[in-house]
């Protein structure tokens, strides 16, 4: 045996976390709602009436990320054009910013122009999730052999013909799976919605924020986390049942084709709509912030580093660069844990026998939105006889849960990919057990490691939902300070929240793409 | 109806530039055209724009006497089996084979029953339940073969179906094929760059012969 004893037990510390700020929240939760009188919060039709209309806004923003996805799928992932990958990583651009990003970015592109919240909403949720449409159907695309539609076509099938028989009944798993992440995404939608949203795109992740910090209602609180969990579970399940349902195979991924005829033009206009769509917010952000009614103006960038100082009105908004060394703060301390988590993480997902199990148990996180993860946390750990909100550890471990997943699904395939005899090779050249495993996995992990650790940086710098609980009202994080800014009125406190957009935009992006370029290198 | 023909007249295939000197041929019903060339000299690529996958640089494409240059590739009744099977994955053998009667507008009914029929001219009758991942290579050419047919095609192209398949396989396939093609009466081409295999699809039905590219 060349593996080292400690291995067996790396599970232990993971395991340990997950219990800790997972399942002792949400048996918190769970208790609260399992009471005599949880039949009448039941029977309220509040929270039923948020879920259908958080149900009619989800489905039409999956739709829509669909609608605008799938040709960027196609195009991003099969043909072979000069720009390719940067057209591809710009669609992805989207999904990494944070969601207060996001919503000030489309309230400064289109204003009130748009009248109701529902269409400025379902239009910012496609905007977020077009990358999941992009990513997901784009990596089965690939795999599927374009000659097939010519076969088709070759026995008298149309183009359209061959594409509905041949290629999207292949297709379908992937667009399931896509469609069930985006919808769960709009669906626990917070920051958008509390930013764009009007009475007509309530969600049960608002009306829990709104339950627990407003109302003092927490056990109504809580029985709206535990619909909203139910709903996300069996659409969950149903994805995972679509997937299940078409016979594997091997998959094999084919070469890029050039465009060709018409296809040509498709192309090129499909590749500017990705430019457009994906720039026009973030450069409309970028205007806000250096603009003011009476033109350019360098005010909001001087009140953001604390130059000067802006009318505080009756709304306490905290100092933004107090609250950017807070969010860097707690984005340090998340990317620490969750590397150490995750990375123990993975390795016991390797190593253990029931590696497997371990697997689906670092996944769960995933699954529990950040409202119902911060409402327990704050039920378990925000109150006598454990009170850690002083301690400000509430925020990063809430990120570091969130993060977890990620860190494993970064770090497992990396470590799956090393060959297993290089610590075979380093044992039977003397080297210790411990030493041998570290020769052969060590590097990478190392590298994988830093990666996940910038991943788990990035989520924590834009988390908007769990931090929203979790945040000392004079503590507050960036995309907090954000948030609280756009609920004053004002161009000043506007400017200032663009700026400070601008800010978490070109960290979130660097940590990404510094992350994206370390994965590759490893 | 008249015997089917495939004529080519002046046809300069290629991408971007001419790939070859302008073709002139003409593939008489039952019989088949063996074209016979090293790796990359256009084979394939004269089969896709007899097909009109790939557009003609010049010249013309006539099937049965009618120019059908401009027509698109659905509308040609060109059907091609190619190198790999390419069966649709989603699909059991049997609507595999069903494809092409069901873009004619036959009833579900009618195109299974069609699709048993050809099923049957290749041997493979009882297996049109099953999911293609259970058909050895064979198989699934003798099924690509079969769905060709059954699309009551104008013209067969065949672009090197049997490469990937081992020498006794090979051998019964070309019987196959050269049967089916006297059998359903159309005309043939079939892109091969083995010689041996080109004089055997020439010469074994009647009235074949060899392009060399």
């Amino acid at each position: 045996m060349t593996a080292p004893g400690w291995l067996r037990w790396a599970w232990l510390a993971p395991a340990a976390f997950i219990v800790a700020f997972l399942l002792v929240p949400l048996i918190s939760l769970l208790a609260r709602v399992v009471t005599p009188g949880t039949l009448n919060y039941l029977v309220d039709p509040l929270p039923w009436r948020v879920a259908g209309l958080a149900t009619a806004q989800a489905l039409t923003s999956t739709a829509l990320a669909l609608i605008i996805g799938l040709p960027m799928a196609n195009v991003l992932t099969r043909y072979r054009f000069p720009g390719r990958r940067w057209a591809l990583a710009l669609a992805t651009v989207p999904f990494v910013l944070p969601t207060v990003v996001v919503a000030l970015a489309f309230r400064a592109l289109l204003g009130s122009s748009l009248g109701s919240g529902f269409v400025i909403v379902i239009l910012a949720h496609a905007y977020l999730n077009m990358a999941v449409v992009v990513r997901v159907i784009g990596a089965r695309w690939s795999t599927i052999d374009a000659r097939l539609e010519v076969a088709a076509r070759t026995l008298g099938a149309t183009r359209w013909t061959a594409f509905r028989t041949v290629t999207l009944p292949a297709l379908g798993p992937s667009i399931a799976s896509a469609a069930a992440i985006v919808f769960v995404f709009s669906f626990t939608s917070l920051g958008i919605i509390l930013l764009l949203g009007d009475s007509s795109t309530r969600t049960l992740e608002a009306l829990v924020l709104r339950q627990t910090s407003i109302l003092l209602d927490f056990n109504g609180a809580a029985v709206s986390a535990a619909i909203q969990a139910v709903v996300v579970g069996a659409v969950l399940l149903w994805a995972a049942r679509q997937r299940n349902a078409v016979a594997g195979g091997a998959l094999r991924t084919f070469r890029l084709r050039r465009p060709t005829g018409s296809a040509r033009w498709a192309v090129a206009f499909i590749v500017a709509a990705t430019l457009v769509i994906v720039l026009a917010p973030v450069t409309s952000l970028v205007w806000a912030s250096i603009n003011s009614s009476t033109g350019l103006t360098s005010t909001w960038w001087a009140v953001l580093f604390g130059a000067e100082t802006i009318d505080a009105g009756s709304t306490r908004i905290g100092s933004p660069l107090a609250a950017m060394g807070r969010s860097l703060t707690y984005a340090v301390v998340t990317g620490l844990l969750a590397a150490v988590v995750g990375g123990l993480a993975a390795i016991s997902v390797l190593a253990h026998r029931l590696g497997r199990a371990f697997a689906l148990a670092t996944a769960l996180p995933l699954g529990i939105s950040a409202a119902t993860l911060g409402l327990g946390t704050l039920l378990a750990y925000g109150r006598p006889p454990v009170d850690l909100r002083a301690t400000g550890l509430l925020v990063p471990m809430a990120h570091a849960l969130i993060a977890v997943p990620l860190v494993v699904a970064v770090a497992t395939p990396t470590l799956r990919s090393t060959d297993p005899r290089l610590v075979t090779v380093a044992a039977t050249l003397g080297a210790r057990p411990s030493r041998a495993w570290w020769t052969g996995y060590g590097p990478t992990l190392r590298a994988v490691m830093i990666a996940a650790g910038g991943l788990a940086c990035a989520v924590s710098l834009g988390e908007f939902g769990a931090a929203s609980f979790l945040a000392r009202a004079d503590g507050p994080t960036v995309p907090l300070v954000i948030a609280r800014l756009l609920g004053r009125p004002g161009e000043a406190s506007f400017g200032v929240a663009a700026a400070m957009a601008v800010v978490l935009v070109i960290m979130t992006t660097t940590l990404v793409a510094a992350v994206d370029r370390g994965g590759r290198r490893a | 109806m008249n015997a089917r023909t495939l004529e080519c007249r002046d046809l300069v295939i290629g991408y971007q530039s001419r790939l070859h000197a302008p073709f002139t041929f003409t593939v008489a019903a039952g019989s088949v055209l063996a074209v016979v060339g090293p790796s990359g000299c256009g084979k394939s690529t004269l089969l896709s724009t007899i097909a009109g996958i790939t557009p003609t640089l010049g010249g013309h494409v006539l099937i049965d006497g009618i120019d059908v240059t401009r027509r698109p590739t659905h509308e040609r009744k060109v059907a091609m089996v190619f190198q790999e099977p390419l069966l649709f994955p989603t699909m059991t053998v049997r609507d595999n084979v069903a494809y092409g009667p069901r873009r004619s507008g036959m009833s579900k009914a009618d195109a299974r029953a069609k699709a048993d029929e050809l099923l049957d001219w290749v041997d493979l009758a009882d297996l049109g339940h099953r999911s293609i991942d259970q058909l050895s290579g064979g198989q699934a050419q003798r099924v690509s073969l079969a769905r060709a047919l059954a699309s009551d095609p104008a013209v067969l192209c065949l672009d090197e179906p049997f490469s990937a398949l081992d020498a006794p396989l090979r051998a019964r396939l070309t019987d196959d094929v050269l049967g089916v093609v006297q059998r359903a009466d159309i005309p043939a081409v079939h892109v091969t760059h083995d010689p041996q295999e080109a004089e055997t699809m020439a010469h074994g039905g009647t009235g074949g012969s060899i392009l060399s590219m």
